[in-house]
């Protein structure tokens, strides 16, 4: 796969976790829903796996973070868009991480209680690892300075609210590994087009929302 | 045959699961329920914090948000050095966040226990808060 291809393949999934982040986000959250789990649990794991299974290359998920934080920022449905955008930003970086010793071919997760245990420890780890990255940096790049002892007080809130996501990934893990076995791919010709179109309708729906409400 | 992986994974898995429960319990069996919220080490009650208070509405990005103001908050509990400290705002279920006073001073406190400030991230706004402990 060429290299454009991929950087195509990082636009559109990392806009597309961006986009349902800022939308279904959003809506989950009005309902009184537990957004963060919901997200990354569901969300989150199923774009990632699927750009893993998809492109098979490192670096991918932590492009797909940066670029879903960075369109969380434009977010002009609810607020705290540093702390979410932050907390995605590390979301990529720590699938990658936790993810590092699997293959690119998943051969290891064939049997399907090593899909259910990867589904439990990528959402559990991707979860509070960006709630813990966002709880360090939001104060620091808000300018107010990070207090060690305000995250050890939180920690077992932190660690608790894990819960719901690793339950959630322990479902959707084996469901979206067991799509392996449906060819999605798209002739060459319509890749670009597609990518770029689904891409750029993301991001006009949330910046221009933005800007109608700014 | 099994694997190094196909052993460890399971196993990384069940411990996570474990953190994940034992968390929630601990964290259940420490919620603090109280009907006073302790500034500078004294218990005031929502009432008393309101009557002798100055209300202030502030514009956040949520909209007006309207409550006590800090700053009077922290002058009528006898603090008299305002700027020489640190202010960490407690709530009930063990979140906490510091400010100094440039910021605290800018905040209020709702009848509904929650601190706003008008230019700081959300973390920064504490729900049900229990105390503010002046450092």
């Amino acid at each position: 796969m060429n290299n454009l291809k991929f950087i195509a393949g990082i636009l559109v999934f990392g806009s597309l976790w961006g986009f349902s982040e800022c939308i279904i986000g959003s809506s989950l959250s009005e309902k009184g829903l537990p957004t963060g789990a919901i997200m990354t649990g569901f969300f989150a794991i199923t774009f990632l796996v699927i750009s893993r299974m998809t492109y098979h290359r490192p670096g991918m998920q932590f492009g797909m973070g940066i670029l879903a934080g960075s369109l969380r920022l434009f977010n002009p449905f609810v607020g705290c868009h540093l702390c979410s955008a932050l907390a995605i930003m590390a979301e990529g970086a720590i699938f990658e991480l936790v993810w590092y010793k699997i293959s690119f071919d998943l051969k290891e997760l064939k049997p399907i209680t090593m899909q259910i245990s990867m589904g439990i420890i990528s959402a559990y780890f991707v979860y509070i690892g960006g709630y813990i990255v966002t709880q360090i940096l939001t104060p620091i790049v808000s300018g107010s300075g990070f207090f060690v002892t305000n995250l050890i007080a939180f920690m077992p809130n932190i660690l608790s609210s894990g819960l719901i996501p690793a339950l959630i990934g322990a479902v959707v893990l084996p469901i979206v590994l067991s799509t392996r076995k449906l060819d999605l791919r798209l002739k060459d010709k319509l890749y670009y087009p597609t990518t770029l179109g689904i891409s750029a309708f993301c991001w006009i729906f949330v910046v221009g929302y933005w800007f109608i409400l700014a | 045959m099994k694997t190094g992986k196909e052993k460890i994974i399971p196993i990384i898995a069940m411990v996570v699961l474990l953190i994940g429960i034992f968390s929630t319990i601990y964290v259940d069996a420490n919620q603090i329920e109280k009907d006073t919220i302790k500034i500078n080490g004294r218990d005031f009650t929502l009432n008393q914090i309101f009557s002798d208070g100055v209300e202030r509405t502030i514009e956040t990005d949520e909209g007006e948000k309207t409550g006590v103001a800090l700053e009077y908050i922290i002058i009528n509990a006898g603090v008299d050095c305002t700027n020489c400290h640190d202010y960490t705002i407690k709530a009930k279920d063990g979140y906490q966040q510091t400010v100094n006073w440039n910021i605290l001073k800018t905040g209020i406190l709702t009848d509904y226990e929650r601190v706003f400030f008008p230019d700081t991230a959300h973390s920064f706004w504490v729900r049900d808060v229990i105390e503010i402990e002046v450092k």
